[in-house]
């Protein structure tokens, strides 16, 4: 009888996966299908637009000869930018600290550069950047360098002005050197969990062990200071996890109270209408806050 | 209604129980019961029918997970959040909580029976006494069962238990059990309100939100989390073998990170340990070299030190945490 329940539980296993993706294929055929639409009307749309921009972009290009951007370009993606922005404002709310999740093996740089740039371009200031084997704070430069070709790409030379600033609080602390303004990119692992926690703890029990406070003063909010250190970052309000496993996998424990979870299938290849459907979820999530 | 709920499975679940468990299954499953509230609007009920329902569909579960040998549940009854509610409300939901535990010592010879242990998670000091009381008779009544464990979140967040776990090592260290430098995960996991417990295999949030709402942060951290959007006193025998099967299709990736995590957790403590006899050897060695032999004898001794250090804490927290529940206990029957 146990073989025979054995069997078919491997049974009901094997359908569920094929269930999976039968979902996911009939999902990249129709998001193929509709990007091509997508396409064609964006680019039925832009065309008068693009006709009464390029003089402009040609003006200007004589104006400072050491621009590299040749004016194509340099305009598609100055109408793709403001695209995004709008699409930013039109959703009916947007995360202030967004946390990108990936629980996938082998990560894609390029993919992961792309999803942070997307984010910032809709107006996300905080974006971190989290896998559970600290394979993106190892090549924490690989990821930057990945992330600012990304946004020239992406965003053109102007674009990529406004430049972000790259958090560690890791090994690596003063190995780069902090870019000017926001949007701001960390990159975690799981020693920023539970062990900034332990470290926090520590810090306070030092102080008592010191005699300059009593146990009996510690509370939430000390507690929630120090780990908010160093930089004052809001908790992130969505994290978006990419890959199969249904787990937050060691995401910085105390800051996720409230965050919402969004899975998507994988972080490769993924589109920016993906993430965008993503982020107009979340702005369908209503908090009450214990009420 | 009762805690405990008396009855088969009917055919059909009974088999698909037996091929679920042909697969690896949860020892202990956590769920955030959601929904009541609005169940009750959908049903035209009363708010309060809308708890009652749920606290029976609780009872049911129970019932579910002993068929599906699941030796452990928490649950999320009240955060300490939801103290900002109506004061209708809370009252209302402080009563059923009164009742359910006076039919719960009502019910002592059952749990016995079925060796069901209780306990309350979360800080007694903010329910009014008498619930105190009560919840405290509770405890003491059944702590010695142990073939299942209901373990009930009350006045409860995960912020909160962490903190209190800090307070207490802090509280540790100013009585000289311990030292800062002693402060590791392992320890702060052995001052959570959940010490007596192995970290959830699988948390349940219904009513299609998907937050964890400061519930078990700690906890689980490398647990499988499953959303599902049917509402708490709608929910079904079959809802929960969905988010079992969900569990299972997840299982090795998750015990593969467990895994990686735990040795990197290992060698975080052995790195801490080193750096503390290293810091110890300058200050007394009166810096002459040390050779790799005495080092090495140094870290062990250390280590040994600091693993009974830590013991014999965590030990006498034990009996301060068991001793609130007794003077409350015994407070009850001088009153």
């Amino acid at each position: 009888m146990a073989l025979l329940y054995g069997l078919l539980w491997r049974l009901l296993l094997v359908l569920v996966h094929v269930n999976r993706a039968l979902v996911t294929w009939l999902r990249v055929r129709f998001r193929g299908w509709k990007g091509r639409l997508w396409e064609r009307a964006m680019a039925a749309l832009l065309l008068p637009l693009a006709l009464a921009g390029f003089p402009d972009q040609q003006k200007q290009s004589k104006q400072n000869p050491e621009s590299k951007a040749n004016p194509g370009t340099g305009n598609r993606s100055a109408s793709r930018r403001s695209r995004w922005l709008c699409d930013g404002r039109s959703l009916e709310k947007l995360p202030v600290h967004i946390g990108l999740l990936v629980a996938e093996e082998e990560p894609s740089y390029t993919d992961i550069a792309n999803l942070v740039v997307w984010c910032m371009a809709v107006g996300i200031s905080y974006v971190s950047v989290y896998d559970n084997q600290g394979v993106f704070r190892k090549n924490n430069s690989r990821l930057l360098e990945e992330i600012v070709r990304q946004q020239q790409d992406l965003l053109g030379v102007e674009g990529s002005k406004c430049s972000m600033e790259i958090l560690s609080n890791g090994t690596d602390k003063h190995q780069h050197p902090v870019v000017s303004c926001r949007p701001t990119v960390k990159v975690l692992s799981p020693e920023d969990g539970k062990q900034s926690i332990v470290q926090a703890a520590q810090q306070l029990c030092r102080s008592v062990e010191n005699k300059e406070r009593s146990s009996k003063d510690i509370s939430v909010s000390m507690l929630d200071i120090l780990l908010r250190e160093p930089k004052n970052i809001p908790d992130p309000e969505l994290v978006v996890k990419f890959g199969p496993v249904e787990s937050t996998l060691g995401f910085l424990p105390w800051h996720i109270r409230l965050t919402e979870f969004i899975s998507l299938p994988s972080h490769k290849k993924l589109s920016y209408e993906d993430l965008l459907g993503a982020l107009q979820r979340y702005g369908t999530c209503q908090q009450r806050l214990g009420q | 209604m009762s805690w405990i709920r008396e009855g088969e499975l009917n055919l059909l679940e009974k088999i698909s129980a037996n091929v679920l468990k042909a697969g690896p299954m949860p020892k202990h499953v956590a769920f955030i019961m959601d929904g009541n509230r609005r169940f009750a609007r959908k049903k035209n009920m009363e708010r309060q029918e809308g708890h009652m329902q749920g606290f029976d569909k609780l009872a049911e579960t129970l019932r579910w997970c002993k068929h599906l040998n699941i030796q452990e549940v928490t649950v999320y009854a009240f955060s300490i959040e939801n103290f900002k509610r109506t004061q209708d409300e809370v009252d209302g939901l402080m009563e059923l909580a009164r009742q359910k535990f006076e039919r719960l010592l009502e019910e002592r010879d059952n749990l016995e029976k079925h060796g069901v242990c209780i306990r309350v998670l979360g800080d007694l000091n903010m329910l009014p006494l008498d619930l105190q009381e009560l919840i405290a008779k509770a405890v003491i009544t059944t702590r010695s069962h142990n073939k299942c464990f209901l373990n009930v979140c009350f006045a409860y967040t995960s912020r909160y238990e962490i903190t209190n776990a800090v307070r207490e090592m802090a509280w540790g260290v100013e009585q000289g059990l311990i030292k800062a430098s002693d402060v590791s995960e392992a320890l702060l996991s052995e001052c959570l309100y959940s010490n007596n417990s192995p970290n959830p295999d699988l948390l349940i949030r219904t009513s299609g939100e998907v937050r964890l709402s400061d519930f078990l942060l700690w906890q689980t951290s490398h647990s499988c989390l499953v959303f599902q959007s049917v509402l708490w006193p709608e929910y079904s025998f079959w809802n929960l073998c969905e988010a079992i099967l969900q569990y299972q299709l997840n299982h090795k990736s998750i015990q593969k990170a467990r895994d990686l995590y735990r040795e990197h957790q290992a060698l975080q403590q052995l790195e801490a340990d080193r750096s503390c006899v290293a810091e110890h050897l300058q200050h007394h060695g009166n810096g002459k070299p040390v050779d790799a032999q005495r080092r090495q004898e140094a870290l062990l001794h250390y280590t040994a030190c600091r693993e009974e250090r830590v013991q014999e804490f965590v030990q006498l927290l034990k009996h301060k945490r068991d001793s609130f529940f007794t003077d409350l206990c015994s407070k009850a029957v001088l009153t």
